[in-house]
């Protein structure tokens, strides 16, 4: 037996002048989430809905990527009928039926007729609708404006019927926005950086710096285990990991100490632009928020910008961290995020790191580092790991 | 790979895992059942718990021997018999809140077990260690209250080696119960890291019980020993809060492991016959270690100041701080060079305070504290494992430091 998914499609539906571009995209992207898991799939496209059929077994797969996939409104379990008002009637008692099954009771139809020769207009339809569904169970009862679910009919080429969708992610279809590269730590922000970079549209690669010996395999091990989280959102991504011992010692070793970190973070800027370019991004991304820690000053900011002229992203910068942490939960980075592995700063911990960098002058200090060898030599020696 | 991590864990004595797969094979009877079978099983494991005996009272023999799953069992045992006595008394209503007192050293078997029975409304002193890494009598004797039940210290701490005083602790611990006019509280020593190791006897030092692990000394994992004094102090048996069959005393129940019981009896009986020069080797290892760390610039042993022979540290177990660098670090590029190590006890990731808790309890600085590492010998040691250590360690360091 087969599930027929019906979705809708949002925001994409607004793009007046590439809406075609758009659709395809989005097509094409659920087609290939569907074909890397493996699930055998029929996918049709009519307007402002999308229909996919899978078979039964792998429904609950389906709809986890259903659910992940940017682009996509909603989702909803449908059954398809033949075009009579006798078929729509009793295909909505079967949905009623489990509604009411799991102990719900007030309901509204709703009805949307795109085919004028079907005999019933819509309102018509709902209210007959509503009329079998209260004879076949006498304990329902109708309800137009706060029901515990909704019977929709949607008569098209063909008809459907349907309870209430699942919401999706909205958004953009990956890829609609370019290409970005995501800087991923160990930590809680900047998996959600990916996760709301990737509802925008972006696809994305990322980039982590390891510090071996000093950051453990352990560490890095649980950056794949976001990257796999961030890439359930984004379709696939490549993650570059790009060993970071050498130039950290160097900025040990030759900065002043209170400059120490965030020159690192302007020598990790410098290879992740490197590294954009090479890969053919368009943007940076990172989940820096404004004042979470000293080295996230406007001037710091200002500083580890300086060494990109791409854009760099921060969708956190305004926000919360309980925010944040309450995002992280929802896409289920946050418990690995937690795990209890030091991240590349644990070389750096200067007591009191420079709040306020001027520009000028602590760019000078980062040119007299000489880092430029030791970061195109490390992003020469980068791995990159295909996540999906 | 150059195995330096014994403290952890000890290679098994294949040829003594072998033998006793054989005498469980043969003898597989239940030990409880009343047929030949069982009677045969029973006396091999009798066979067995004599052996044990004697190799941990320095054949004196004295006090039983309860087998249990191990070292951690072994302590849990008498502790949580405290909270069933705890919950004896509070049913009569004779005593209102009983009490433990327990060093701030202890392995996590009894630490976290301590803190386990505080959040179940017992009282709780932790006691700190001296800088030297070992216990004042006076101040366990003084942490004694009115309602104290049990005090636990171990025998040899597992990260810096120390030994404790465990008969001067006896001492001061019957004299301030003497001075509160009441019966001495029971003393329980895990003793898990001295079998074998360091001369330590119970009986003679006045423990009530004590805990041993056989997998410390080559014999294999899962099984451990409780050993109980013929007499204890204090009134009333020692009650397990676990029960059931009455295997064992009544104190571990649950079908005897002959296999392990007669793998634990032999490692512990091969460790006790050749003592004598199994710590006369321990100690020319510890003093090659020691010397070759002072020649590591910047590497100290811990305790500062540690030096070979001192009758106060086991030869089996050396801590030493290399400053400016993690010694999670560091064990991580010991182990890429092939050496084996431990930071002391398991560590919990990057939470600093909670994997360094015994040597933050002596006092040490934090920065010092997260920069050891523990070598730990046992009698498959050599002087060229010691050689491959240093000049492993000495090069990472030298490269790694910040």
């Amino acid at each position: 037996m087969d599930a027929l998914y019906l979705i809708k499609i949002g925001e994409i539906l607004l793009k007046l002048g590439n809406r075609k571009e758009f659709v395809d995209r989005l097509r094409s992207d659920l087609n290939k989430r569907l074909e890397s898991a493996g699930i055998p799939r029929k996918i049709e496209v009519f307007p402002g809905r999308y229909f996919a059929t899978v078979p039964e077994e792998r429904a609950a797969e389906t709809e986890l990527i259903l659910s992940r996939t940017p682009g996509v409104n909603g989702y909803a379990r449908a059954t398809k009928t033949q075009k009579t008002v006798e078929a729509v009637l009793a295909a909505s008692v079967e949905v009623a039926g489990s509604r009411i099954a799991a102990g719900k009771r007030s309901f509204k139809a709703e009805s949307r007729r795109s085919d004028k020769s079907f005999p019933l207009g819509s309102f018509e339809l709902s209210a007959r609708i509503g009329q079998v569904v209260l004879e076949a169970f006498p304990e329902s009862r109708v309800d137009l404006h706060r029901p515990e679910f909704t019977i929709n009919a949607e008569i098209r080429e063909r008809a459907y019927v349907f309870g209430d969708p699942e919401p999706g992610l909205r958004g953009l279809p990956a890829g609609s926005g370019g290409k970005g590269l995501l800087l991923l730590s160990g930590g809680i922000d900047s998996p959600v950086a990916g996760y709301m970079m990737a509802r925008r549209g972006l696809a994305l690669e990322a980039v982590y710096f390891h510090a071996y010996p000093y950051t453990s395999m352990e560490a890095q091990a649980k950056v794949v285990s976001l990257a796999k989280v961030v890439a359930s959102f984004t379709g696939a991504l490549s993650l570059w990991i790009v060993p970071f011992t050498e130039t950290q010692l160097k900025i040990k070793k030759d900065a002043r100490e209170d400059l120490t970190t965030l020159m690192m973070r302007a020598a990790m800027m410098r290879a992740a632009h490197l590294l954009a370019v090479r890969v053919g991004a368009n943007c940076l991304v990172t989940g820096e928020s404004l004042g979470q820690v000293s080295s996230q000053t406007a001037e710091n900011l200002r500083l580890t910008q300086s060494l990109s002229d791409f854009p760099v992203l921060r969708p956190l910068v305004g926000m919360d961290k309980e925010d944040t942490i309450l995002l992280a939960k929802k896409i289920g980075s946050f418990d690995i995020s937690i795990l209890p592995y030091e991240d590349c700063c644990v070389l750096f911990s200067p007591k009191h790191p420079l709040l306020k960098a001027k520009l000028e002058r602590e760019r000078a200090s980062y040119e007299a580092l000489g880092l430029e060898p030791l970061i195109a030599d490390a992003l020469q020696k980068a791995e990159r790991i295909v996540l999906r | 790979m150059t195995y330096l991590d014994w403290a952890a864990t000890s290679p098994p004595d294949g040829a003594i895992l072998a033998d006793a797969a054989l005498v469980a094979a043969a003898n597989y009877g239940n030990p409880s059942s009343k047929h030949a079978l069982g009677a045969a099983a029973k006396a091999a494991l009798e066979d067995a718990r004599g052996r044990l005996v004697r190799a941990v009272t320095a054949a004196s023999a004295k006090g039983r021997i309860a087998f249990t799953g191990g070292g951690t069992e072994s302590d849990a045992i008498p502790l949580l018999a405290v909270l069933r006595a705890a919950l004896n008394a509070k049913r009569d209503g004779s005593i209102k809140r009983l009490h433990l007192v327990v060093a701030e050293i202890e392995h996590a078997a009894v630490y976290e077990e301590a803190q386990l029975l505080r959040s179940l409304g017992l009282g709780l002193t932790f006691v700190a260690s001296e800088s030297d890494g070992r216990l004042d009598p006076l101040k366990i004797g003084a942490a004694v209250e009115r309602e104290t039940a049990l005090v636990a210290v171990m025998a040899v701490n597992n990260e810096t080696g120390a030994v404790q005083p465990i008969a001067e602790i006896a001492r001061s611990i019957a004299a301030a119960a003497a001075a509160l006019g009441r019966a001495p509280p029971r003393l329980h020593v895990d003793a898990v890291q001295a079998l074998g190791k360091v001369a330590f006897d119970p009986a003679a030092s006045g423990a009530s019980t004590a805990a041993y692990s056989a997998h410390k000394l080559r014999g294999p994992r899962g099984v451990g020993a409780l050993w109980v004094a013929e007499a204890l102090p204090g009134s009333g048996p020692l009650e397990p809060l676990s029960v059931g069959g009455g295997q064992e005393g009544a104190r571990r129940p649950g079908t005897e492991s002959l296999q392990g019981a007669w793998a634990f009896a032999a490692a512990a009986g091969a460790a006790a016959s050749d003592f004598a020069q199994r710590v006369a080797r321990a100690r020319a290892l510890e003093a090659r270690l020691l010397s070759g760390l002072a020649s590591i610039p910047g590497a100290q042993a811990l305790p500062l100041g540690r030096t070979p022979g001192d009758e106060r540290y086991s030869p089996f177990i050396v801590s030493s701080a290399f400053p400016g660098l993690s010694g999670e670090v560091l064990a991580r590029a010991l182990s890429d060079a092939g050496v084996a190590v431990s930071t002391g006890s398991a560590c919990s990731g990057n939470l600093k305070r909670a994997g360094r808790r015994v040597l933050l309890a002596m006092g040490l600085p934090e920065e010092l504290a997260a920069s050891a590492i523990r070598v730990s010998t046992g009698d498959l040691s050599s002087e060229s494992d010691i050689d491959s250590f240093l000049e492993a360690a000495g090069t990472a360091y030298r490269a790694l430091k910040t």
